[in-house]
């Protein structure tokens, strides 16, 4: 342990005297400076920065330079400084503020002319939806996240393939005189309820930006929920994440819905595996699918060097750069090239959540988007309580976005 | 620091009346001089907003003439790419010989969004090479425009409103107008037609005036010549003498301010109205360009002459004529902001006149002399507070009056302007409580309800907090108390443990199934009570949090006021033989009160604006009843992102605590007089 601490401390050492004097020496051949933004921690921003440490070395035209923006202030300082013609020429974000941006105008430069079929065949499919505004392609996808199932391998022999194995095998382990749940999830959150609504066929918007919160599917879906929580009792009131972490740590929970930022919480003794969400019994036999976060390289609009920014985000895509980010991040990237290496296939927590890919949706990147979690938490709380009743709160969920959509467009 | 003052006062009188000091003194007497800043003030800020006026007028032309010729194109080259999609060599031939009967040097591209190619051009090199082609890399720009305006027509159509513009109108460089126009096929849009071509001679109605400088000199000489005239006259009292230049200066102001707005707004109604028939001639001429049957059917208003959202302007008839009453009321609302402006000018120009002629410009170079070195020293502090205090403070304000959300931040706020809109949506909002057949239902979204919440928990915290603390102290104060200096550290921890920490290990402490205090209520057998649930148990939840947090303060606070109340009063009573309770309402409450009173209007502004509290304990909970009203500005701003609104909201905030400030005041002020 220690000595590989001491190693790879050595490694980095030398990655960044490599650095450091490429740095030097690109100055002294007065070569391009490309400005990236992330918000990356940890193992992810190490393999973020290996990365680009080996674009660098690769090319001799530009030099990239990294800057980790702390997640909070992020998306407000890209509002706040990108249109002034200020900030990074290369930033990179999940989805859900797309909209947002490509609404409020000279924040992210429209990438269709630069883009080629072969950058997008060698990706696995559906990311492309997710970095589209009104049929013109504004990012290149770099990694995706969803949900899956996360069990804990010593309490659960064979995952559950649908939901009425997962309730029966739940029901067997809940007793919540002694604070034991089969099952935990953040259910009253509508990021993670999306999953079982896009089971129903519900949607949050169709077509385009009209909400559709109260369509019978949703309501469905939510009963569903529902009674999984009050008649079947599976699940524990309250659902925070660091409430599903201690209950999954303390063996009390043994089953859980989240993505790979969970996995960080899981204490070391904890042995777990990774299995697609079970199809939906009450949905006559359809998959749930999550909601897939899709992180974007977007390019300034404020960028004096686009064409160099965009050939940089091609190479974030390429095989070589997504290996690291796999093998070294932890993340998803969404080359496919990845999913066919011998070390990603030896990797059960990459390779559980790749084949959720296979039913998870895109999360709606729409500027109307942002309206929607205010009202739809405000909803999801009253029908857990149990103070409305879903259709009722949904109801209500839809006619206060249908208002707030309202208020916000203009027309002139 | 008086004895220089003095000097400074005393050195015009020492050195007075020479004759030349008695001319400079006559000329620059103080309604002069507020006569010529005035006047200079007035004109000099009204040519620019004339200029500006005019000049957008003139661009409005160019732009009408530049897109009426573009859409004419557009019509033509959608008709004649439908016809031939697999051959532009018909669509190259219109454009050259549409070109070639443009006067100027137009350059004209026809961009086909689906596979980016540049289907015809009159541009010199692109005809050297091979057409149609793929765009270059140089050409982003061009396609990405194409797509912003396909993106726009179905973002209005899809929300039936016009909200992005659908032509894009650019100046290139000096005198050059581009006007970019989509193309449609069968009603979806196929491309675009760039338009380059030279700013067509739009007139600006008249020449720039160069009168200008006589309209400020004829006034002021003319002032000389009255004040000489009213000097020879009878003496008067200065006093009488004052007020009477001020009102000749005054009238001559009036009169130089009117000759100005008067031919301003001529100048302005002459260049709209050249505009016009120029617009109309360029039609005219465009129709004997396009064949008759790509022509659009005659109806009554033109097709061609259209604002950036192609919504016809009504300006043209059909047939290209003039429609008289629409153009006087465009006319009107061009001649309306300059109008206003001008008077704007009138009231500054008034307001400078008046600052001289009244004697303030001269007390406050006094002021300033007397007292610099005061003025140098707080000089680096007011322009901190400037930058750091009032500017985001006026510019919040300024906000308020606007409709800025998260779809519009990239225009400026003078474009957004709503007036008191938000105002009135905020406090004109009586929707507080509806009757229905399940009973009566609360608005939680309603200010007037979050108001109530905001009252109640401030009136109930500030409530708890002096309670609690009163007993502490009462009981820290017990003379021989053991251990009172640990005592006194443990119970101001609370106040030492950052806030936030401490709402959040509240809020664990309240959760349903694993919450500590369910836990002990079903230990003695009581059913765990869901605590966010209700509007009362969750209104609990912060009380309790913050009445955790607010102890320490006003215990501290209590305690030294306690120990400035000297023993021999309660010596005194006891022999009179008062009790303990006679005691505490007699001697200790009305001694401790110049103490308590401003700790606890110091909390009232604390709690009525505690965001962590609420925001971390039950965050609103249930469904926004227990928000307070800055928790609710919060989120109306970062999670409604809208943002004017929000702003409107917490001005409303800041004019509540203004109110509750001017009340302060005075209750410290009784008080203290009470005290002396």
């Amino acid at each position: 342990m220690n000595t590989d601490r001491r190693d790879s401390l050595r490694k980095r050492l030398g990655a960044l005297i490599a650095i450091a004097g490429l740095a030097m020496g690109s100055a002294a051949t007065a070569a391009t400076e490309l400005t990236v933004w992330h918000a990356y921690r940890g193992d992810e921003k190490a393999a973020f920065e290996k990365v680009v440490g080996q674009y660098n070395a690769k090319q001799k035209d530009v030099v990239v330079r990294t800057l980790a923006v702390p997640y909070d202030a992020y998306a407000d300082k890209i509002t706040a400084s990108v249109p002034r013609g200020k900030g990074p020429d290369v930033f990179i974000f999940a989805q859900d503020r797309l909209g947002g941006w490509v609404e409020a105008g000279q924040t992210i430069e429209p990438i269709d002319f630069f883009i080629e079929d072969k950058t997008v065949n060698q990706l696995v499919p559906g990311m492309m939806a997710a970095m589209t505004y009104r049929d013109t392609v504004y990012g290149l996808p770099l990694n995706f996240k969803s949900i899956a199932m996360i069990y804990n391998t010593a309490l659960v022999k064979a995952p559950p393939k649908t939901t009425a194995e997962l309730v029966k095998l739940a029901k067997g382990m809940t007793d919540a005189s002694t604070g034991r749940f089969g099952l935990a999830y953040e259910y009253s959150n509508f990021f993670f309820h999306a999953a079982l609504m896009n089971a129903f066929g519900g949607q949050v918007f169709a077509p385009g930006p009209t909400p559709v919160i109260d369509s019978p599917q949703n309501i469905a879906a939510v009963k569903t929920m529902l009674k999984w929580y009050k008649q079947d009792g599976i699940l524990p009131a309250d659902p925070s994440s660091t409430l599903i972490a201690s209950l999954f740590n303390d063996g009390k929970a043994p089953i859980v819905f989240s993505g790979p930022w969970f996995l960080g919480e899981v204490q070391d003794k904890v042995k777990y595996a990774i299995a697609p969400l079970p199809t939906v019994t009450e949905a006559g036999g359809k998959p749930m699918r999550p909601w897939l976060t899709i992180e974007g390289v977007y390019i300034s609009a404020a960028s004096t060097k686009k064409e160099q920014a965009y050939k940089f985000g091609e190479y974030l895509l390429s095989p070589e750069a997504a290996i690291v980010l796999a093998l070294e991040g932890g993340q998803l990237p969404t080359n496919k090239a990845v999913y066919a290496d011998p070390r990603v296939l030896k990797n059960p927590t990459l390779q559980g959540f790749r084949k959720q890919l296979d039913t998870a949706v895109p999360m709606p990147n729409y500027a109307e988007m942002t309206l929607m979690w205010s009202p739809v938490t405000t909803a999801m709380n009253k029908i857990v309580k149990g103070s409305a009743t879903p259709e009722a709160a949904l109801k209500e969920a839809q006619d206060t976005m249908k208002g707030n959509i309202a208020k916000l467009r203009k027309g002139r | 620091m008086s004895e220089l003052a003095g000097t400074v006062r005393s050195k015009p009188q020492a050195t007075e009346d020479t004759p030349a000091r008695r001319v400079r003194r006559f000329l620059l007497q103080p309604a002069a001089l507020g006569l010529l800043f005035g006047l200079l003030a007035a004109i000099l800020l009204g040519r620019w907003f004339t200029t500006q006026a005019t000049d957008q007028v003139t661009a409005q032309t160019q732009g009408r003439m530049a897109i009426l010729e573009a859409s004419a194109l557009a019509e033509s080259v959608g008709a004649l790419a439908a016809a031939n999609p697999d051959d532009p060599s018909p669509l190259q031939t219109a454009l050259a010989a549409w070109a070639e009967r443009s006067p100027g040097a137009d350059t004209i591209r026809v961009v086909r969004l689906d596979g980016a190619r540049l289907l015809a051009s009159t541009r010199p090199t692109d005809l050297q090479g091979e057409l149609p082609r793929r765009l270059v890399k140089e050409e982003k720009w061009l396609f990405d425009l194409g797509q912003e305006l396909r993106a726009a027509i179905d973002t209005n159509r899809a929300e039936g409103i016009f909200r992005k513009a659908q032509i894009d109108v650019a100046r290139p460089g000096q005198g050059r107008i581009r006007v970019t126009v989509p193309y449609l096929i069968e009603g979806t849009v196929s491309g675009i037609i760039v338009h380059d071509r030279p700013l067509p001679p739009a007139s600006t109605g008249s020449a720039k005036s160069t009168l200008w400088p006589l309209l400020i000199a004829v006034p002021v000489v003319a002032f000389w010549l009255i004040a000489l005239l009213f000097e020879r006259a009878a003496p008067r009292s200065p006093r009488a003498q004052r007020w009477i230049l001020f009102g000749v200066a005054l009238a001559l102001f009036a009169g130089g301010w009117l000759a100005f707005a008067n031919r301003a707004m001529d100048s302005l109604d002459a260049g709209a109205i050249a505009g016009s028939t120029e617009v109309s001639r360029a039609y005219q001429e465009l129709r004997t360009r396009v064949p008759a049957e790509a022509m659009a059917e005659g109806g009554a208003a033109n097709a061609w002459d259209v604002d950036l959202f192609q919504r016809p302007r009504n300006l043209l008839a059909a047939d290209g004529t003039v429609d008289a009453k629409a153009a006087s009321q465009a006319l009107e609302r061009v001649r309306e902001p300059l109008g206003r402006s001008l008077a704007g000018n009138l009231v500054l120009g008034v307001v400078i006149l008046g600052f001289f002629g009244l004697g303030a410009a001269r007390k406050l170079r006094e002021t300033l002399s007397e007292f610099r070195y005061a003025y140098a020293y707080v000089s680096p502090a007011m322009f901190g507070m400037l930058i750091l205090v009032f500017f985001p403070f006026a510019y919040g304000i300024a906000l308020s009056f606007t409709g800025q959300t998260i779809f519009n931040t990239n225009q400026p706020l003078t474009e957004l302007f709503v007036g008191l809109q938000n105002y009135k949506d905020i406090l004109g909002d009586f929707d507080v409580a509806r009757h229905t057949a399940e009973g009566w239902v609360i608005n939680y979204q309603n200010f007037y309800w979050t108001l109530f919440i905001t009252i109640c928990w401030t009136v109930a915290n500030v409530a708890i907090g002096v309670t609690l603390g009163m007993i502490l102290a009462l009981a820290l104060n017990t003379p021989g108390l053991r251990f009172k200096a640990v005592y006194r550290v443990l119970l101001i921890l609370p106040w030492a443990i950052p806030n936030y920490i401490t709402a959040l290990i509240w809020k664990a402490l309240f959760h349903q199934q694993f919450g500590a205090i369910n836990q002990a209520i079903a230990m003695f057998g009581g059913e765990p009570v869901a605590w966010f649930d209700g509007v009362f148990t969750s209104f609990i939840t912060g009380l309790a949090t913050n009445g955790w947090l607010s102890f320490p303060f006003m215990m501290v606070v209590i305690l030294g006021g306690l120990q400035s109340i000297s023993a021999d009063m309660y010596e005194a009573a006891t022999v009179e033989g008062a009790t303990r309770s006679q005691q505490f309402w007699r001697i200790t409450l009305p001694l401790l009160k110049p103490t308590l009173v401003p700790a606890v209007i110091l909390s009232v502004v604390w709690t009525f604006n505690m965001f962590n509290v609420i925001y971390l304990v039950s965050g609103g909970a249930p469904a926004g009843a227990n928000e307070i009203l800055i928790t609710k500005a919060y989120k109306i701003a970062f999670e409604e992102y809208r943002y004017a609104y929000s702003a409107a909201y917490s001005t409303v905030i800041f004019l509540i605590l203004l109110v509750y400030g001017v009340f302060q005041t005075r209750m410290t002020r009784a008080t203290e007089a009470v005290n002396t």
